[in-house]
């Protein structure tokens, strides 16, 4: 019984995570319809930030986390002038290759500007725990399960009731009614894509004292990302979380409770993709998103 | 017409015997990079303390990055073999990078030294190879060593888990692992199987909470090590003796798991930082005492030297020295004098030994087991190095 | 393999059939004449060629792969077994490589049914994430992450491995070329262009995508196949490598997508690019770095590929030797 409870409050606190991780390349996506295939070092600049900041000035990574998501945000958008926006009218596959060739860069920029070694912050909370009878709760993994509420409730916010977000939202849905409205399309590409880096940054900040930091650790979670995105349809931000709280329920619960499952959990969550791909295409609260 | 100039380009041998040509395919991209570029500091430190010159020839080293990746290292390994016509080759360190590189080894057999890999499958596939000389320990020697020591301290009849990671690493140390701690009287109650660079370890944690256990061993390369160790520590996981395979001595390692979480885990090396070796009595200037050598290469990379950085330093200079001492770069008469040669490096004795999974030439197998209590390392093992007691946590 | 081939849809066919002959003779004679470096880097040419060609024959139904890895890694891991666990050499054991690359193509193309663009993207790149998977989790047949080493005594002269290889992609640039002049393919642009349009030709999308796929599963099977007798060892990471998957789209992409010449172009191009950062800024580790430099630049300027770019470049010059011919013609 204790198992369970405990398989239960760690999946909670593991959909946190991979919540905040999707988000913002569900939001990236809903906009731009462009994925994001540099999404991961963006969450590994935002480890390095975090870890810089608790490394040379001893600031806490949740202190930190507005500067480094704010920096990321702008070098994503130095990223989106000088070459995404080249290619905004390009085949998608295209736009996958140049931000995959954007990644290459950053990633071995990293591995030559701090090395490859591996790297964690350490805070307060991130090596305590809560003990509820046998149920164990860490307090790092709270912290970013608070994080990633707070951060994706105010997403939500700003999206719905600000202008701003408002008008993001019209580019989301319709692109040709948002120009004729008076949108300026390619300010809202920029912004989506900076709040991308941005969220991918938080991500990172978060990963910094959760996981451990390299150069290379950007590219697994992409692709996690990208599971928990299609798995709750392209686009839609409730869909991504459900996705994300779904994955991690499958993967806890596999690694609980089948031998070697930890092994499995990873293929769980693609053969979990792969069926609702089959079987429900525009995934499990997709809207109706028409790409071609 | 593209690849026609290719190969064109890559069909003009070169000439250039005046010199003495050492290939050094490393990881210097890529995911294994902080492997690479250990192995390039140790080589470029080994031929600044020799100078450039060897057997009357001048030396070059050419380096060949192998993108971490196993296509790369084949061509790359052809190119030094069968192109640049190296007689000596020194490197790649990963053991998959380095399995990918026999088959391109075999094409021309070169006198290879290994500072990397303890992948038995690679001894088993250089079974008799006169040409392959490996510096680095294979995956039994590690478990063998902690098992004893462990045994020693703890008494016998324990309970044993084992966490091992998916990856090549894990599943070829596996095996030996059981036997080593079955051999010593311990019981495997559990081997737990980690995805490397999985997010959450606390499924299996909790598992093996249950067993109760009095050790865990954790065979995980670096960055599953950190992750390891801080999860057991935020899940209160309460094992007497917590041993990991080759992380626990790195000060990566530490800095990143913090000094709480770090402590009272059990290592297996051949270095430790900060131990004492004396320098060689016939050659101090080229293998010198430890402190001197970690002195050396702080003033030179501004940075604590890690255990490869050691290892590749030992291994290139024994080869220089080998040269030197042959006198000649045919590489047979160099493997002949490498095989004799007995210097008492950083790692201990040079003396290359036979071993019984069939590898010719074996060095530094003989490794020590510590602990970390505090910010000190305690070596409890084998006993005649040994200057503390394995305290169990807790 | 030589320029000659750009000029490839507009030549008549005798014309170009004596380039691919050209070519074919090459294959077999460059490895053959050249040195071990040269057999290596012709193994790696027609491996990526056939890689590139593979992708785009499916591309040009409008199937988008991001999980070419899946039949590059099937038909590795295939020829690996047949020879080690039945002692098939190399040549036999590749029948076996293209016929499951093939067959679990045909079954992707039927189980994802009428997914399009970047569902059916995301589907191939979960198909070869889950099959790498499983290659780690089954170490009994697959020799798990520790990996396996091909039974040495069976493998063949690294320079017969780059002979077929190389005539491998000779052959499957023909095939491309002779499916390019039969119906096949304006089928393949009614199926990119729009499904219920080509329905209408009298056209069965759903045995047209399994005919496709199933192609395309074998070509990269091949590839996969024979490299592996090269290479003599196999992990999950080398078979169902993401960047295998990679490889396959920036041929295709660089020299010019939808089109006979530009797989090959790009292919090569990929090489070249990789071989020569590799040798220029390998040693301070900074080759990876240039390359993903290139290929950003490369995507930003010449959005038609390499091919699309020297067509534009060249055009005036055809056109103005077009119009004197006119001229010539009216006077």
């Amino acid at each position: 019984m204790s198992m369970l409870l405990q398989c239960l409050v760690d999946s909670i606190l593991l959909g946190g995570l991979y919540s905040l991780m999707a988000v913002g390349l569900s939001l990236g996506f809903g906009v731009t319809r462009i994925i994001n295939f540099a999404y991961g070092e963006f969450i590994m600049l935002g480890a390095y930030g975090a870890f810089f900041c608790s490394s040379l000035a001893g600031i806490d990574p949740l202190i930190a986390l507005p500067a480094v998501a704010i920096g990321v945000a702008l070098f994503a958008a130095i990223v989106f002038e000088f070459s995404l926006r080249r290619v905004l009218r390009a085949p998608a596959i295209n736009q996958i290759l140049l931000l995959f060739g954007v990644g290459l860069v950053i990633q071995n920029l990293a591995a030559i500007l701090w090395t490859g070694d591996a790297r964690s912050v350490e805070t307060p909370y991130s090596l305590t725990a809560r003990e509820f009878g046998d149920i164990n709760v860490p307090d790092g993994r709270i912290v970013t399960f608070l994080v990633a509420t707070v951060l994706i409730a105010a997403l939500l916010w700003w999206l719905h009731r600000t202008e701003l977000g408002r008008a993001i939202r019209a580019v989301a849905q319709n692109r040709d009614a948002a120009v004729l409205m008076g949108i300026n399309v390619m300010r809202m590409y920029l912004l989506s894509f900076m709040l991308n880096a941005a969220l991918g940054a938080a991500t990172g900040a978060m990963a910094s004292f959760l996981l451990t930091v390299t150069p290379f650790m950007g590219f697994p979670m992409l692709i996690k990302s990208f599971a928990i995105v299609v798995l709750g349809g392209l686009g839609s931000i409730p869909g991504t979380l459900a996705g994300a709280f779904l994955l991690a329920f499958a993967e806890t619960a596999v690694a609980y409770y089948v031998p070697d499952g930890i092994g499995w959990a990873e293929g769980v969550a693609f053969a979990v993709l792969l069926g609702v791909l089959i079987f429900r295409p525009r995934g499990i609260l997709g809207q109706a998103v028409e790409v071609a | 017409m593209i690849l026609a100039t290719l190969v064109a380009a890559a069909s003009v041998p070169t000439h250039a015997q005046d010199t003495v040509k050492i290939g050094a395919p490393l990881e210097l991209s890529g995911r294994f990079v902080a492997y690479g570029a250990q192995g390039k500091r140790g080589i470029e430190m080994a031929l600044a303390a020799h100078g450039d010159m060897a057997a009357g020839k001048k030396i070059e080293v050419l380096y060949r990055d192998v993108q971490s990746n196993n296509q790369v290292a084949l061509t790359a390994f052809t190119d030094l073999v069968q192109q640049e016509k190296v007689n000596f080759v020194v490197g790649p360190i990963a053991s998959g990078i380095v399995a990918a590189s026999v088959p391109a080894w075999r094409e021309g057999k070169p006198l290879w030294l290994v500072p990397g890999s303890s992948s038995t499958q690679l001894e088993d596939a250089m079974k008799g190879e006169t040409l392959f000389f490996h510096t680095y320990p294979w995956a039994y020697n590690y478990h063998e060593n902690a098992a004893a020591a462990i045994a020693q301290a703890a008494g016998t009849g324990k309970k044993v888990v084992i966490v091992y990671s998916d990856g090549g690493y894990g599943r070829e140390q596996l095996p030996w692992a059981k036997e080593f701690y079955t051999k010593a009287g311990f019981n495997v109650v559990a081997t737990e199987l980690v995805r490397e660079g999985a997010a959450d370890l606390n499924p299996v944690l909790q598992r093996l909470r249950q067993l109760r256990p009095d050790v865990l061993v954790g065979i995980v390369q670096t960055t599953d090590g950190i992750q390891l160790a801080k999860q057991i520590q935020v899940a209160g996981l309460k094992v007497p003796y917590l041993v990991g395979t080759a992380y626990p001595q790195l000060k990566e390692w530490a800095d990143a798991v913090g000094p709480e979480a770090a402590d009272k885990w059990i290592g297996i090396t051949t270095y430790l930082p900060g131990m004492t070796r004396p320098a060689d009595p016939n050659l101090p200037k080229l293998f010198p005492a430890m402190s001197d050598w970690e002195t050396a290469f702080r003033a030179r990379y501004h940075r604590e030297p890690e255990f490869l950085d050691v290892t590749s330093y030992t291994t290139a200079m024994l080869l220089l020295v080998a040269i030197d001492q042959a006198g000649t770069t045919d590489k047979n008469a160099v493997a002949r004098k490498l095989a004799s040669l007995d210097i008492m490096t950083m790692l201990g004795s040079s003396k290359f030994h036979p071993t019984a999974g069939g590898a010719v030439h074996q060095a530094f197998s003989k490794m020590i087991v510590f602990q970390r209590q505090g910010d000190k390392f305690v070596t409890v093992y084998p006993n005649d190095v040994a200057n503390g007691k394995l305290m169990p946590r807790q | 393999m030589n320029a000659n081939r750009e000029s490839g849809s507009p030549t008549s066919l005798p014309i170009a059939l004596l380039c691919y002959g050209a070519a074919a003779v090459a294959a077999v004679a460059l490895p053959l004449a050249g040195s071990p470096l040269a057999v290596n880097l012709m193994l790696r040419a027609g491996s990526i060629v056939m890689l590139a060609i593979s992708w785009n024959l499916a591309a040009n139904a409008g199937l988008i792969s991001l999980g070419h890895s899946t039949f590059w890694g099937l038909g590795s891991y295939a020829a690996l077994l047949m020879g080690n666990r039945f002692g098939w050499p190399f040549l036999p054991s590749i029948l076996p490589a293209m016929a499951l690359g093939a067959a679990v193509a045909a079954l992707l193309a039927v189980i994802t049914g009428r997914l399009r663009g970047i569902y059916f993207a995301i589907a191939t790149l979960a198909l070869s994430e889950g099959l790498r998977v499983i290659a780690v989790m089954l170490p009994d047949l697959t020799g798990g992450g520790a990996g396996l080493f091909i039974d040495q005594t069976l493998r063949p002269e690294p320079r017969l491995t780059a002979i077929v290889t190389a005539l491998g992609a000779v052959c499957f640039a023909l095939l491309a070329h002779l499916l390019s002049r039969t119906p096949f393919h304006y089928a393949c642009r009614a199926m990119r262009n729009n499904e219920h349009a080509s329905q209408m030709l009298g056209i069965n999308p759903l045995r047209f995508r399994i005919t496709v796929l199933a192609l395309s599963g074998a070509i990269a099977a091949f590839a996969g196949g024979v490299n592996i007798w090269y290479g003599g060892f196999l992990d999950p990471d080398i078979g169902f490598d993401l960047h295998i998957t990679i490889l396959a789209q920036i041929g295709p992409i660089l020299g010019g997508i939808h089109t006979l010449a530009g797989p090959i172009i790009g292919g090569l191009a990929t090489l070249l690019i990789a071989e020569l950062t590799r040798m220029w800024f390998g040693e301070q580790g900074y080759s990876l770095l240039v390359y993903g430099a290139i290929l950003i630049v490369s995507i930003m300027y010449m959005p038609n590929g390499i091919y699309g770019t020297l067509r534009r470049l060249c055009a005036p010059w055809t056109k103005r030797r077009a119009a004197a011919k006119t001229a010539l013609v009216a006077s």
